[in-house]
């Protein structure tokens, strides 16, 4: 190397550390006037900040930290104060009792107004019997009975309706300042682009979003309730959860909300973690395509592929070859629970379990089958009445890697009765689209494996069975008169009477599987202990975080506030939730996680390992071809 | 360089371009499923509103003629229609916000790996079996044959998780985003350093390889050896007869990888949650966004239709026999 160029590259190296020194010493300086910022992320992006688009999970985050319910929910996911103060409860009405007072983020009188305004839109929607915007919003108002609703006074709004259920509290509508988006009708509504910054009454006030990197909150002065420790709330979107969890690692997230078993093994022997198995509300389902059932109707070059899952015989037996346990423990490493009926057990006001259950039973299965006349050919195949061997095609959505590792078990279980299944993963809008009867589609389908996720009440997850829902959401294509008519008599009724009936539900369709739901999924979440205190699981199942209201936002406390001599026992931490963590003591190394830092040692060990030994062979290669051509 | 030459190019050009606008249109259309059935699982919905949907998105009328007229005129006028996944928004906002991510991170690392590249490949080959030989083509390949993701990771674990030296993913911090527009820079700066690595020394392989087999046969040329004769040392024969000789081939490979730039490198850009082209492209495709992944594949099309044309351009300069 010549002189000059050992110079200039001296100066290079000059240059690249006076670069480095800016870039460098800026992590974790924080000063003394900076705000606390709570820094939540989640595997899912912001697809809008319009209430009446948004058909994701963060959507709901946003605009709940933004707006306020009618209602909101309290710890254990009852009703509890929101815009309305007091509520009383009449035969034909629920009379409202706003707060006296109440001022939106920017100053203005907020009051029976804006709520007028908002649930008009529902109503009106109603009305011409359409949606606004993605549709999830008002069906909660439809849903509660609402034949009309009125504003007496400033204080007062009043909705009308016979409908004595727990569903006029559970309306998951934000109510809007009218003074802003006053002019817009239903239709004009789901236009709106919501830029941020809003308006609203909630804790935190939707500040800034940048499209698939953030949202940041920022406290909301005229808040009502407790004003939360956080000054502001950022929510991240990662593409991955390994990129997510290694940003919690980091200290640039403080909690992350839908990691992977193998992750939240990891973090959840480490003392800087606190994390929660949260149950959600929703089930991964096998849904038989049944088409015809019922009505006797075909689809020419369509439909399912064999008579047989139309017969309820079939479709019984085939659900004593799945063991649910051994899908919950090798699927979803142990954390969800095995799947029964339509109404998921955390709706535990609803849920029954079967009265007579199938247990996991491959003979039972075999024998059944061959009672029912599905007998066995000579190469040992099922076939169905028309002797026929049966065949099933099972599509799955790419959206969870759970799918395919849950179809393997399906094809190994059927397989052994007899029954060849081909598996296919596709896109959501493919499987979607395949799925749908005419005009639309050829419903050419045998199995779909997919989820659902409902609402707090029932409703929305038992409506997918009815004979109307065919070409719409049914993935059954099932077909009942004797559901349809229960589901609009529990419809009208409450308490006791309805889970009678919900409980004939259950059991009915059940019974009768058009589904074999497989598990009862849940949400693994993780949060940081060493800035943040006081993390409750809401309600006591599920998670702290993108959960029914955002009441933990405002009631975490300081950590290091906390005496740091007693590390098993942080007061307010996790409430001691036997899901939750086993210690949320604060951290006293404040970053820096010594267990994971083992960890990566380990790993980076190992990986110089693979590229030195890579490195060994091609250098071994290099010289023996040298040799050779020197030869 | 002739008037004709040019003009030849250019037209070849534009007729590509068109070509890719109505394939583009038609290709993705071929694809199964429809957006308004990827948008969520909603038990709630009724037909109406899947209906409603429809007709706002123009899904409702026939494919050709009317969807296709629609499409083109309006592509013509540079209207690109708006995003499905984020409701609402155009689709030349949405494309635009990525663009200058890419560009930024897949652009310097082009540069960065084309700089650092073509250095180890010239000294590599000049000294065949020399120690640069063996270490810098062993890496060179190593690093060719990885993904940007295994590259990616344990850069974040080891700089990231472990010493904290920088941030883990995203290019700026929130804070960062509304304070003074020094802090901005450090902050991109930060946030740009692991992921530009990854792209760095993803891409420095091929231009190393292939730099280091051009120079190997110009070594071999009679105006190497006359420039020996002459008594030039070893380094000015390199630096001012071999390596200006051994670019040509380079030129190609550069300008298409140029063109490329704009596509982002998509697990690159996924591993280290940055906000450009490539994530976008993923997000549409799995949301059906038809406008979105249009006018992303209209941009990565031209780009590479013009990056060829310069090419054409630069070739007919450095060689005249192509100039016919």
């Amino acid at each position: 190397m010549s002189a000059s160029l050992r110079a200039r590259l001296g100066r290079v190296a000059i240059a690249a550390g006076l670069v480095a020194s800016t870039i460098l010493p800026a992590a974790g300086a924080v000063r003394a006037a900076d705000p606390v910022v709570l820094r939540v992320g989640t595997t899912q992006d912001l697809d809008s900040t319009n209430p009446w688009q948004t058909y994701l999970v963060v959507g709901y985050e946003v605009f709940q930290l933004t707006y306020n319910l009618l209602t909101e929910f309290d710890k254990d996911a009852k009703p509890a104060p929101g815009f309305a103060e007091s509520w009383d409860r009449a035969p034909d009405k629920v009379t409202f009792h706003i707060r006296q007072g109440m001022k939106w983020s920017d100053g203005q009188t907020a009051d029976s107004a804006d709520v007028c305004y908002t649930w008009g839109l529902a109503m009106a929607a109603i009305k011409d019997d359409t949606n606004v915007g993605a549709g999830y919003l008002d069906p909660n108002i439809k849903d509660a009975g609402v034949t009309k609703v009125e504003c007496p006074d400033a204080n007062t709004f009043i909705a009308y309706t016979t409908d004595q259920s727990d569903r006029i509290y559970q309306v998951y509508v934000p109510i809007l300042p009218k003074h802003i988006f006053g002019k817009d009708d239903y239709k004009k509504i789901a236009d709106e682009k919501f830029n941020a910054p809003l308006v609203g009454t909630g804790p935190y006030i939707l500040k800034e979003w940048k499209t698939g990197q953030f949202t940041r909150f920022v406290r909301n002065p005229n808040y009502w309730g407790t004003q939360g420790l956080a000054d502001e709330v950022e929510i991240h979107f990662y593409k991955t959860s390994d990129t997510m969890v290694q940003a919690l690692k980091a200290n640039e997230l403080d909690y992350a909300h839908g990691v992977n078993p193998d992750q939240f093994n990891q973090l959840k022997t480490d003392p800087a973690y606190g994390t929660t198995v949260g149950k959600a509300n929703g089930w991964t389902q096998l849904a038989f395509n049944t088409y015809g059932t019922g009505t006797g109707k075909t689809i020419k070059g369509g439909g399912p592929s064999t008579t047989a899952l139309k017969d309820t015989a079939f479709r019984d037996a085939l659900g004593y070859a799945v063991d649910k346990k051994t899908l919950v423990d090798r699927v979803l490493g142990g954390y969800g629970d095995v799947g029964t009926t339509n109404v998921p057990p955390v709706l535990k006001d609803w849920h029954v379990e079967p009265d007579k259950p199938r247990t996991f039973d491959i003979e039972k299965a075999k024998s059944l089958l061959d009672a029912a006349g599905y007998k066995l050919d000579a190469n040992g195949k099922r076939l169905d009445k028309d002797n026929k061997p049966i065949k099933l095609r099972l599509d799955m959505p790419d959206s969870d890697e759970n799918y395919p590792k849950a179809a393997q078990f399906i094809k190994e279980w059927y397989g052994q009765l007899g029954i060849d299944v081909t598996t296919q993963v596709m896109t959501s809008a493919a499987l979607g689209t395949l799925i749908l009867p005419p005009p639309d589609a050829q419903a050419k389908y045998d199995i779909e494996l997919w989820g659902w996720a409902g609402n707090p009440d029932p409703n929305a997850l038992l409506q997918i069975f009815r004979c109307d829902a065919i070409g719409g959401t049914s993935d059954s294509q099932y077909c009942n008169k004797d559901f349809d008519a229960l589901y609009d008599e529990q419809l009208k009724e409450s308490g006791d009477t309805r889970k009678a009936t919900l409980a004939k539900i259950q059991n009915l369709i059940y019974d009768e599987a058009p589904y074999d739901i497989l598990f009862y999924d849940s949400n693994l979440d993780v949060w940081r202990t060493d800035k943040f205190a006081g993390w409750q699981n809401m309600p006591s199942d599920g998670t702290p975080m993108f959960t029914y209201g955002t009441l933990d936002y405002t009631l975490l406390t300081d950590a290091k506030a906390q005496p740091s001599a007693a590390p098993s026992a942080a007061p307010g931490a996790a409430s001691g939730e036997p899901s939750a963590a086993a210690s949320s003591a604060p951290s006293t190394t404040g970053g820096n996680t010594s267990s994971s830092g083992t960890n990566t040692i380990l790993i980076v060990v190992v990986a110089l390992l693979v590229v030195l030994a890579i490195a060994a062979v091609l250098l071994m290669n290099r010289r023996r071809t040298g040799r050779i051509e020197e030869e | 360089m002739s008037g004709r030459y040019l003009g030849r190019k250019f037209t070849q050009a534009l007729v590509t371009i068109v070509a890719i606008v109505i394939l583009m249109f038609l290709m993705f259309r071929l694809m199964p499923g429809s957006p308004d059935r990827a948008l969520g699982r909603n038990p709630n919905l009724t037909p109406e509103v899947i209906a409603a949907a429809r007709a706002r998105w123009g899904l409702d009328k026939p494919l050709i003629p009317d969807q296709l007229v629609a499409y083109i005129t309006s592509t013509a006028t540079g209207d690109l229609g708006y995003s499905i996944f984020y409701r609402g928004q155009p689709v030349t906002d949405v494309v635009g916000q990525s663009v200058g991510p890419t560009v930024l991170l897949v652009g310097l690392g082009e540069i960065v790996a084309i700089v650092i590249g073509l250095l180890i490949g010239a000294y590599a080959g000049w000294r065949r079996g020399g120690v640069v030989d063996r270490i810098g083509n062993g890496a060179s390949l190593v690093l060719y044959s990885m993904p940007y993701f295994v590259i990616g990771m344990p850069l974040i674990i080891i700089f990231a998780a472990g010493l904290h030296w920088f941030p883990t993913s995203g290019m700026i911090s929130p804070a960062a985003e509304s304070g003074p527009f020094s802090g901005y820079l450090i902050d991109l700066g930060r946030h740009l350093v692991l992921p530009l690595t990854a792209v760095s020394l993803g891409l420095l392989g091929a231009y190393s390889i292939l730099m280091r087999a051009a120079i190997i046969e110009t070594r071999a040329e009679d105006y190497v050896t006359t420039a020996r004769a002459k008594g030039l040392t070893e380094s000015r024969i390199l630096r001012a007869h071999a390596f200006p000789n051994a670019l040509l081939p380079m030129v190609t490979l550069i300008a298409i990888n140029l063109g490329y730039v704009i596509a982002g490198a998509i697990t690159a850009e996924i591993v280290f949650n940055w906000p450009g082209l490539g994530t976008l492209t993923i997000e549409a495709l799995n949301a059906r966004d038809y406008p979105v992944l249009q006018g992303i594949f209209l941009l990565v099309a031209v780009s590479v239709v013009l990056a060829n044309f310069m090419a054409d351009i630069v070739y007919g300069f450095l060689d005249p026999r192509v100039r016919v």
